[in-house]
């Protein structure tokens, strides 16, 4: 069995994955049960960087997303008191006014996306992480750094707002 | 065959939707912080697939997803820390009750 006959299979599985989980943190009741979900939808993405031939980027998602992101958010469930409050927000009187809306977007998305179907295909495999490396550091080495000192803010901007007064 | 091109454009702009609709349908802050969340990965999915399968393989939308990391653990931190915040304030995470930050 060639990989060209495996990977349309892998591609189902993974986008069964990635739709049913991300409907699931939309629906789900509990907010655990969401977050959850919300994990299991980001592995699945990474499961699509593999398939695109992008390990490196699929390492990052892993780590960051699935890893720090999940677990930050979970912290904020823990936190926080949650009410079951998700259903009887979808029936509303704008229904027919978002259905106008929306409806002639997706059509334009879909296609959008179905003017790729014949686009000529390189189709690389893998070894993406040196010509990355070498993209971040050379071509974008300031934004590089902007991007450490944006951190920096947003870690010192999260302490502040969560401080306790002291007086 | 391999996977076209449009097959992951086409994921890319379901889980956005998704996103999008949880967003606007959820009250619950920390459940809009998620679906925001799920958005910036349709967004990185899209970007990945544009960078590995377009003619010429070019590494830079591969680097965008890397900022987009950045910039996604640094919204997520604040967004908490506003929520957190706020639930200080009234004991509440429902955006429907939260009406303070209303310009």
């Amino acid at each position: 069995m060639t990989y060209d006959v495996v990977e349309p299979i892998f591609f189902a599985l993974l986008t069964i994955g990635i739709v049913s989980a991300g409907a699931g943190v939309v629906l789900a009741n509990r907010i655990t049960t969401s977050a959850l979900l919300m994990a299991f939808s980001f592995l699945n993405v990474a499961g699509m960087f593999v398939l695109l031939g992008a390990e490196t980027v699929a390492a990052f998602q892993v780590l960051i997303y699935v890893g720090a992101i999940t677990v930050l958010i979970l912290y904020g469930v823990m936190f926080t008191p949650q009410q079951p409050r998700a259903y009887g927000l979808f029936f509303q009187k704008q229904t027919p006014l978002a259905a106008i809306v929306v409806v002639p977007i997706a059509i334009f998305v879909a296609l959008f996306a179905f003017s790729f179907r014949d686009a000529p295909e390189a189709g690389a495999k893998g070894h993406d992480l040196e010509p990355l490396a070498t993209s971040v550091f050379r071509d974008f080495g300031f934004p590089f750094e902007v991007a450490s000192v944006l951190l920096l803010a947003a870690m010192i901007g999260a302490i502040v707002l969560v401080k306790r007064d002291e007086e | 065959m391999s996977v076209s091109l449009g097959a992951f454009v086409a994921v890319s702009a379901v889980l956005f939707f998704i996103g999008t609709a949880g967003v606007l349908v959820r009250r619950n802050a920390i459940v809009i912080l998620m679906c925001v969340e799920l958005m910036l990965n349709a967004a990185n999915l899209a970007l990945v697939a544009f960078s590995r399968r377009s003619a010429s393989v070019d590494e830079r939308g591969s680097v965008f997803v890397v900022f987009i990391f950045v910039i996604a653990a640094a919204e997520v931190a604040v967004g908490l820390a506003i929520v957190l915040a706020a639930y200080r304030n009234r004991p509440t995470v429902d955006v429907d009750e939260i009406q303070r930050m209303k310009g």
